[in-house]
Protein backbone atom coordinates (compact mmCIF):
# COMPACT_ATOMS: atom_id res chain seq x y z
CA UNK A 1 0.00 0.00 0.00
CA UNK A 2 1.41 3.45 -0.91
CA UNK A 3 2.65 5.74 1.81
CA UNK A 4 2.60 9.53 1.53
CA UNK A 5 3.64 12.01 4.21
CA UNK A 6 0.70 13.74 5.88
CA UNK A 7 0.03 16.36 8.51
CA UNK A 8 -2.02 15.36 11.53
CA UNK A 9 -3.47 18.13 13.71
CA UNK A 10 -4.46 16.58 17.02
CA UNK A 11 -4.83 18.69 20.17
CA UNK A 12 -4.09 21.82 18.09
CA UNK A 13 -0.51 20.87 17.11
CA UNK A 14 0.30 20.10 13.45
CA UNK A 15 2.66 17.11 13.30
CA UNK A 16 4.17 15.59 10.17
CA UNK A 17 3.71 11.87 9.94
CA UNK A 18 6.06 10.22 7.51
CA UNK A 19 4.50 6.89 6.59
CA UNK A 20 0.71 6.85 6.86
CA UNK A 21 -1.49 4.63 4.71
CA UNK A 22 -4.69 6.33 3.65
CA UNK A 23 -7.72 4.58 2.23
CA UNK A 24 -10.91 6.59 1.92
CA UNK A 25 -11.83 7.75 5.40
CA UNK A 26 -9.19 5.66 7.12
CA UNK A 27 -5.79 6.80 8.32
CA UNK A 28 -3.43 4.00 9.29
CA UNK A 29 -0.42 5.25 11.25
CA UNK A 30 2.66 3.39 12.35
CA UNK A 31 2.76 3.21 16.14
CA UNK A 32 5.75 5.54 16.04
CA UNK A 33 3.78 8.14 14.07
CA UNK A 34 0.76 7.63 16.34
CA UNK A 35 2.82 8.42 19.42
CA UNK A 36 4.44 11.46 17.76
CA UNK A 37 1.14 12.92 16.54
CA UNK A 38 -1.16 12.12 19.46
CA UNK A 39 0.81 10.74 22.40
CA UNK A 40 -1.25 7.54 22.28
CA UNK A 41 0.37 4.13 22.69
CA UNK A 42 -1.03 0.65 22.21
CA UNK A 43 -0.94 -1.41 25.39
CA UNK A 44 -2.59 -4.68 26.40
CA UNK A 45 -5.39 -2.69 28.10
CA UNK A 46 -6.12 -0.58 25.03
CA UNK A 47 -5.14 2.75 23.48
CA UNK A 48 -3.42 4.72 26.22
CA UNK A 49 -2.27 8.23 26.91
CA UNK A 50 -1.08 9.49 30.29
CA UNK A 51 -3.10 7.44 32.79
CA UNK A 52 -6.12 6.90 30.57
CA UNK A 53 -6.73 3.88 28.35
CA UNK A 54 -9.55 3.36 25.87
CA UNK A 55 -10.36 -0.31 25.38
CA UNK A 56 -10.70 -1.37 21.76
CA UNK A 57 -14.28 -2.64 21.34
CA UNK A 58 -14.35 -6.41 21.40
CA UNK A 59 -14.79 -8.07 18.04
CA UNK A 60 -13.75 -4.90 16.18
CA UNK A 61 -9.99 -5.03 16.64
CA UNK A 62 -9.49 -5.39 12.87
CA UNK A 63 -10.96 -1.92 12.27
CA UNK A 64 -8.39 -0.38 14.63
CA UNK A 65 -5.25 -2.45 14.34
CA UNK A 66 -3.59 -4.31 11.54
CA UNK A 67 -0.24 -5.78 10.81
CA UNK A 68 1.32 -5.33 7.38
CA UNK A 69 4.78 -6.56 6.51
CA UNK A 70 5.39 -7.36 10.16
CA UNK A 71 4.60 -3.78 11.17
CA UNK A 72 1.65 -2.84 13.39
CA UNK A 73 -0.56 0.10 12.37
CA UNK A 74 -3.41 1.93 14.08
CA UNK A 75 -6.41 3.53 12.35
CA UNK A 76 -6.63 6.97 13.95
CA UNK A 77 -9.70 7.92 11.89
CA UNK A 78 -11.64 4.88 13.14
CA UNK A 79 -10.61 5.75 16.67
CA UNK A 80 -11.98 9.29 16.16
CA UNK A 81 -15.28 7.88 14.88
CA UNK A 82 -15.44 5.63 17.94
CA UNK A 83 -14.85 8.63 20.26
CA UNK A 84 -17.26 10.77 18.17
CA UNK A 85 -14.52 13.27 17.40
CA UNK A 86 -15.27 15.34 14.29
CA UNK A 87 -12.58 15.05 11.61
CA UNK A 88 -11.81 17.25 8.63
CA UNK A 89 -9.53 15.95 5.89
CA UNK A 90 -7.92 17.70 2.95
CA UNK A 91 -6.85 15.13 0.38
CA UNK A 92 -4.91 17.58 -1.82
CA UNK A 93 -2.46 18.55 0.91
CA UNK A 94 -2.86 15.42 3.06
CA UNK A 95 -3.98 17.22 6.19
CA UNK A 96 -6.12 15.55 8.85
CA UNK A 97 -7.57 17.72 11.59
CA UNK A 98 -9.14 16.04 14.61
CA UNK A 99 -11.58 17.98 16.78
CA UNK A 100 -12.66 17.48 20.32
CA UNK A 101 -14.82 14.56 21.48
CA UNK A 102 -18.24 15.49 22.92
CA UNK A 103 -16.90 14.95 26.46
CA UNK A 104 -14.72 18.05 25.93
CA UNK A 105 -17.52 20.42 24.94
CA UNK A 106 -20.83 18.96 26.09
CA UNK A 107 -20.83 20.66 29.49
CA UNK A 108 -19.64 23.99 28.07
CA UNK A 109 -22.01 26.90 28.76
CA UNK A 110 -24.27 24.60 30.79
CA UNK A 111 -23.39 26.94 33.63
CA UNK A 112 -22.49 30.63 33.76
CA UNK A 113 -18.78 29.90 34.29
CA UNK A 114 -16.88 31.75 31.57
CA UNK A 115 -14.85 29.22 29.54
CA UNK A 116 -11.16 29.72 30.24
CA UNK A 117 -8.55 30.34 27.55
CA UNK A 118 -4.95 31.40 27.10
CA UNK A 119 -3.89 33.55 24.15
CA UNK A 120 -0.84 35.65 23.25
CA UNK A 121 -0.63 39.41 22.86
CA UNK A 122 1.37 41.18 20.15
CA UNK A 123 4.60 40.65 22.11
CA UNK A 124 3.95 36.91 22.48
CA UNK A 125 3.12 37.15 26.19
CA UNK A 126 0.42 34.71 27.19
CA UNK A 127 -2.68 35.83 29.09
CA UNK A 128 -5.21 33.54 30.76
CA UNK A 129 -8.74 34.67 31.52
CA UNK A 130 -8.91 32.92 34.90
CA UNK A 131 -5.96 35.02 36.12
CA UNK A 132 -8.47 37.88 36.30
CA UNK A 133 -10.68 36.25 38.94
CA UNK A 134 -11.59 38.92 41.48
CA UNK A 135 -11.91 41.56 38.76
CA UNK A 136 -14.85 42.47 36.54
CA UNK A 137 -13.87 41.76 32.95
CA UNK A 138 -15.35 43.11 29.74
CA UNK A 139 -14.30 40.53 27.15
CA UNK A 140 -14.54 42.14 23.74
CA UNK A 141 -13.99 40.29 20.46
CA UNK A 142 -13.20 42.27 17.35
CA UNK A 143 -11.76 41.65 13.90
CA UNK A 144 -10.17 43.67 11.14
CA UNK A 145 -12.30 41.99 8.45
CA UNK B 1 -10.34 49.48 20.25
CA UNK B 2 -9.47 53.10 21.15
CA UNK B 3 -12.79 53.40 22.99
CA UNK B 4 -12.06 50.28 25.02
CA UNK B 5 -8.68 51.72 25.97
CA UNK B 6 -10.25 55.01 27.12
CA UNK B 7 -12.92 53.18 29.10
CA UNK B 8 -10.31 50.94 30.69
CA UNK B 9 -8.26 53.92 31.86
CA UNK B 10 -11.39 55.58 33.21
CA UNK B 11 -12.57 52.51 35.15
CA UNK B 12 -9.39 50.65 36.07
CA UNK B 13 -9.62 51.80 39.70
CA UNK B 14 -13.04 50.19 40.01
CA UNK B 15 -11.82 46.62 39.87
CA UNK B 16 -12.55 46.52 36.17
CA UNK B 17 -10.47 45.25 33.26
CA UNK B 18 -10.91 45.08 29.53
CA UNK B 19 -9.63 42.13 27.50
CA UNK B 20 -9.85 42.52 23.76
CA UNK B 21 -9.47 39.51 21.46
CA UNK B 22 -8.76 40.03 17.78
CA UNK B 23 -9.96 37.10 15.69
CA UNK B 24 -8.13 36.84 12.41
CA UNK B 25 -6.66 33.87 10.59
CA UNK B 26 -3.87 36.22 9.49
CA UNK B 27 -3.06 36.93 13.12
CA UNK B 28 -0.72 39.75 14.10
CA UNK B 29 -0.07 40.67 10.46
CA UNK B 30 -3.69 41.78 10.13
CA UNK B 31 -4.16 43.17 13.63
CA UNK B 32 -0.92 44.89 14.53
CA UNK B 33 -1.71 48.29 13.02
CA UNK B 34 -5.05 48.47 14.86
CA UNK B 35 -3.57 47.38 18.17
CA UNK B 36 -0.64 49.81 17.90
CA UNK B 37 -3.00 52.66 17.05
CA UNK B 38 -5.11 51.96 20.16
CA UNK B 39 -1.95 51.50 22.27
CA UNK B 40 -3.78 49.38 24.85
CA UNK B 41 -2.71 49.04 28.48
CA UNK B 42 -5.18 46.15 28.87
CA UNK B 43 -4.54 42.66 27.48
CA UNK B 44 -5.05 42.80 23.73
CA UNK B 45 -4.93 39.23 22.50
CA UNK B 46 -4.50 37.60 19.12
CA UNK B 47 -6.74 34.66 18.26
CA UNK B 48 -5.67 33.18 14.91
CA UNK B 49 -7.95 30.21 15.07
CA UNK B 50 -11.07 31.86 16.52
CA UNK B 51 -10.77 30.00 19.82
CA UNK B 52 -12.83 32.49 21.85
CA UNK B 53 -15.80 32.46 19.43
CA UNK B 54 -15.60 28.66 19.53
CA UNK B 55 -15.55 28.46 23.35
CA UNK B 56 -18.30 31.07 23.82
CA UNK B 57 -20.27 30.01 20.74
CA UNK B 58 -20.60 33.60 19.58
CA UNK B 59 -21.49 34.26 15.97
CA UNK B 60 -20.21 37.66 14.95
CA UNK B 61 -17.90 40.50 15.89
CA UNK B 62 -17.79 42.85 17.57
CA UNK B 63 -19.24 41.18 20.61
CA UNK B 64 -18.91 41.72 24.32
CA UNK B 65 -19.28 39.36 27.28
CA UNK B 66 -19.39 40.66 30.86
CA UNK B 67 -17.64 38.38 33.38
CA UNK B 68 -17.91 39.09 37.10
CA UNK B 69 -15.34 38.71 39.89
CA UNK B 70 -16.29 35.04 40.33
CA UNK B 71 -15.67 34.26 36.66
CA UNK B 72 -19.40 34.10 35.88
CA UNK B 73 -21.03 35.50 32.77
CA UNK B 74 -23.48 38.30 33.66
CA UNK B 75 -24.16 39.66 30.16
CA UNK B 76 -23.57 37.77 26.95
CA UNK B 77 -22.78 38.31 23.30
CA UNK B 78 -23.81 41.88 22.60
CA UNK B 79 -22.79 43.11 19.16
CA UNK B 80 -22.16 46.75 19.81
CA UNK B 81 -19.87 48.95 17.78
CA UNK B 82 -18.59 51.31 20.47
CA UNK B 83 -17.54 53.79 17.85
CA UNK B 84 -19.00 54.08 14.37
CA UNK B 85 -17.96 56.25 11.51
CA UNK B 86 -20.68 57.94 9.51
CA UNK B 87 -19.93 57.09 5.87
CA UNK B 88 -21.18 60.42 4.56
CA UNK B 89 -19.86 62.90 7.09
CA UNK B 90 -16.83 60.91 8.27
CA UNK B 91 -17.76 61.74 11.85
CA UNK B 92 -17.44 59.24 14.64
CA UNK B 93 -20.25 58.57 17.06
CA UNK B 94 -19.74 56.68 20.30
CA UNK B 95 -22.36 54.35 21.70
CA UNK B 96 -22.63 56.12 25.06
CA UNK B 97 -25.57 54.02 26.13
CA UNK B 98 -23.46 50.87 26.22
CA UNK B 99 -20.47 52.62 27.80
CA UNK B 100 -22.75 53.99 30.51
CA UNK B 101 -24.03 50.50 31.22
CA UNK B 102 -20.44 49.31 31.65
CA UNK B 103 -19.71 52.31 33.93
CA UNK B 104 -22.74 51.43 36.02
CA UNK B 105 -21.54 47.83 36.36
CA UNK B 106 -17.97 48.89 37.22
CA UNK B 107 -19.35 51.15 39.98
CA UNK B 108 -22.05 48.93 41.43
CA UNK B 109 -20.96 45.39 40.60
CA UNK B 110 -23.66 42.79 41.14
CA UNK B 111 -26.06 45.55 42.32
CA UNK B 112 -26.03 47.10 38.84
CA UNK B 113 -29.38 46.88 37.07
CA UNK B 114 -27.51 45.71 33.96
CA UNK B 115 -26.38 42.48 35.60
CA UNK B 116 -28.68 39.74 34.37
CA UNK B 117 -30.19 37.26 36.79
CA UNK B 118 -28.67 33.78 36.60
CA UNK B 119 -31.76 32.55 34.74
CA UNK B 120 -31.70 35.39 32.20
CA UNK B 121 -27.97 35.02 31.60
CA UNK B 122 -28.22 31.25 31.21
CA UNK B 123 -31.07 31.66 28.73
CA UNK B 124 -28.84 33.80 26.52
CA UNK B 125 -25.98 31.27 26.36
CA UNK B 126 -25.94 28.87 23.43
CA UNK B 127 -24.71 25.45 24.40
CA UNK B 128 -22.63 23.83 21.68
CA UNK B 129 -24.20 21.13 19.52
CA UNK B 130 -22.65 18.46 17.31
CA UNK B 131 -22.89 20.80 14.28
CA UNK B 132 -20.81 23.42 16.11
CA UNK B 133 -18.03 20.90 16.75
CA UNK B 134 -18.20 19.69 13.13
CA UNK B 135 -18.21 23.21 11.68
CA UNK B 136 -15.25 24.09 13.88
CA UNK B 137 -12.99 21.37 12.46
CA UNK B 138 -13.77 22.40 8.89
CA UNK B 139 -13.20 26.06 9.71
CA UNK B 140 -9.94 25.27 11.50
CA UNK B 141 -8.72 23.15 8.58
CA UNK B 142 -9.55 26.02 6.20
CA UNK B 143 -7.67 28.42 8.46
CA UNK B 144 -4.67 26.10 8.60
CA UNK B 145 -4.56 25.78 4.81
CA UNK B 146 -4.70 29.58 4.42
CA UNK B 147 -1.82 29.92 6.87
CA UNK B 148 0.15 27.37 4.82
CA UNK B 149 -0.45 29.40 1.65
CA UNK B 150 -3.23 27.21 0.24
CA UNK B 151 -6.11 29.69 0.21
CA UNK B 152 -7.76 28.12 -2.86
CA UNK B 153 -8.04 24.71 -1.22
CA UNK B 154 -9.37 26.30 1.98
CA UNK B 155 -12.59 27.36 0.24
CA UNK B 156 -14.13 23.87 0.17
CA UNK B 157 -13.59 23.48 3.92
CA UNK B 158 -14.96 26.92 4.74
CA UNK B 159 -18.02 26.06 2.64
CA UNK B 160 -18.61 22.96 4.72
CA UNK B 161 -18.37 25.04 7.89
CA UNK B 162 -20.88 27.55 6.47
CA UNK B 163 -23.29 24.78 5.48
CA UNK B 164 -23.18 23.31 8.98
CA UNK B 165 -23.58 26.68 10.75
CA UNK B 166 -25.23 29.15 8.34
CA UNK B 167 -25.90 31.59 11.19
CA UNK B 168 -22.21 31.85 12.11
CA UNK B 169 -21.06 35.18 10.68
CA UNK B 170 -17.53 34.85 12.06
CA UNK B 171 -16.87 31.88 9.82
CA UNK B 172 -18.51 33.56 6.82
CA UNK B 173 -17.03 37.03 7.11
CA UNK B 174 -13.55 35.66 7.78
CA UNK B 175 -13.70 33.33 4.77
CA UNK B 176 -15.12 36.04 2.49
CA UNK B 177 -12.32 38.37 3.59
CA UNK B 178 -9.67 35.79 2.68
CA UNK B 179 -11.00 35.31 -0.83
CA UNK B 180 -13.57 36.61 -3.26
CA UNK B 181 -17.10 35.97 -1.94
CA UNK B 182 -18.78 35.99 -5.36
CA UNK B 183 -16.18 33.85 -7.11
CA UNK B 184 -15.46 31.46 -4.27
CA UNK B 185 -18.82 31.24 -2.51
CA UNK B 186 -21.33 32.51 -5.07
CA UNK B 187 -22.68 35.11 -2.69
CA UNK B 188 -22.00 38.50 -1.13
CA UNK B 189 -22.34 39.87 2.37
CA UNK B 190 -25.26 41.96 1.14
CA UNK B 191 -27.09 38.88 -0.10
CA UNK B 192 -26.29 37.02 3.08
CA UNK B 193 -27.59 39.75 5.37
CA UNK B 194 -30.85 39.76 3.42
CA UNK B 195 -31.32 36.08 4.23
CA UNK B 196 -30.71 36.45 7.97
CA UNK B 197 -29.84 39.33 10.29
CA UNK B 198 -26.19 39.60 11.22
CA UNK B 199 -26.74 41.18 14.65
CA UNK B 200 -29.23 40.49 17.39
CA UNK B 201 -30.81 43.76 18.62
CA UNK B 202 -29.53 44.89 22.01
CA UNK B 203 -31.80 43.61 24.79
CA UNK B 204 -30.83 45.96 27.60
CA UNK B 205 -32.97 48.02 29.95
CA UNK B 206 -32.88 51.83 29.69
CA UNK B 207 -31.89 52.62 33.26
CA UNK B 208 -31.23 56.03 34.80
CA UNK B 209 -27.56 56.85 34.30
CA UNK B 210 -25.06 56.07 37.04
Amino acid sequence: MPEFPATVIYDEKPISVTRPQTTGDDLWLTLEDLAAATGFEIKPEGVCRDDVCVAIPSGRADAFLRSAGGEMRFNLAEFARYLEQPVAHDATHSVWLFGEPPSAWQGRLNSLIAPDFTLPDLGGNLHTLSQFRGTKVALACWASW
Amino acid sequence: MPVWQELREELKHKNFEVITVGCDVKGAAAEEQWIRAANPTHPSLIDERHLVPELYNTRNVPTTVWINEDGQIVRFDEGIYLRRRNRETGEFTVTERYLNALRDWAAKGSASGYVLSAEEAQARLRQPATEDAQATVHFRLGAYLVQQGHAAEAVAHFKQAHALKPENWNMKRQAFNLGNPEQDYGTTMQQETQIRPSYVPLDMPALPEA
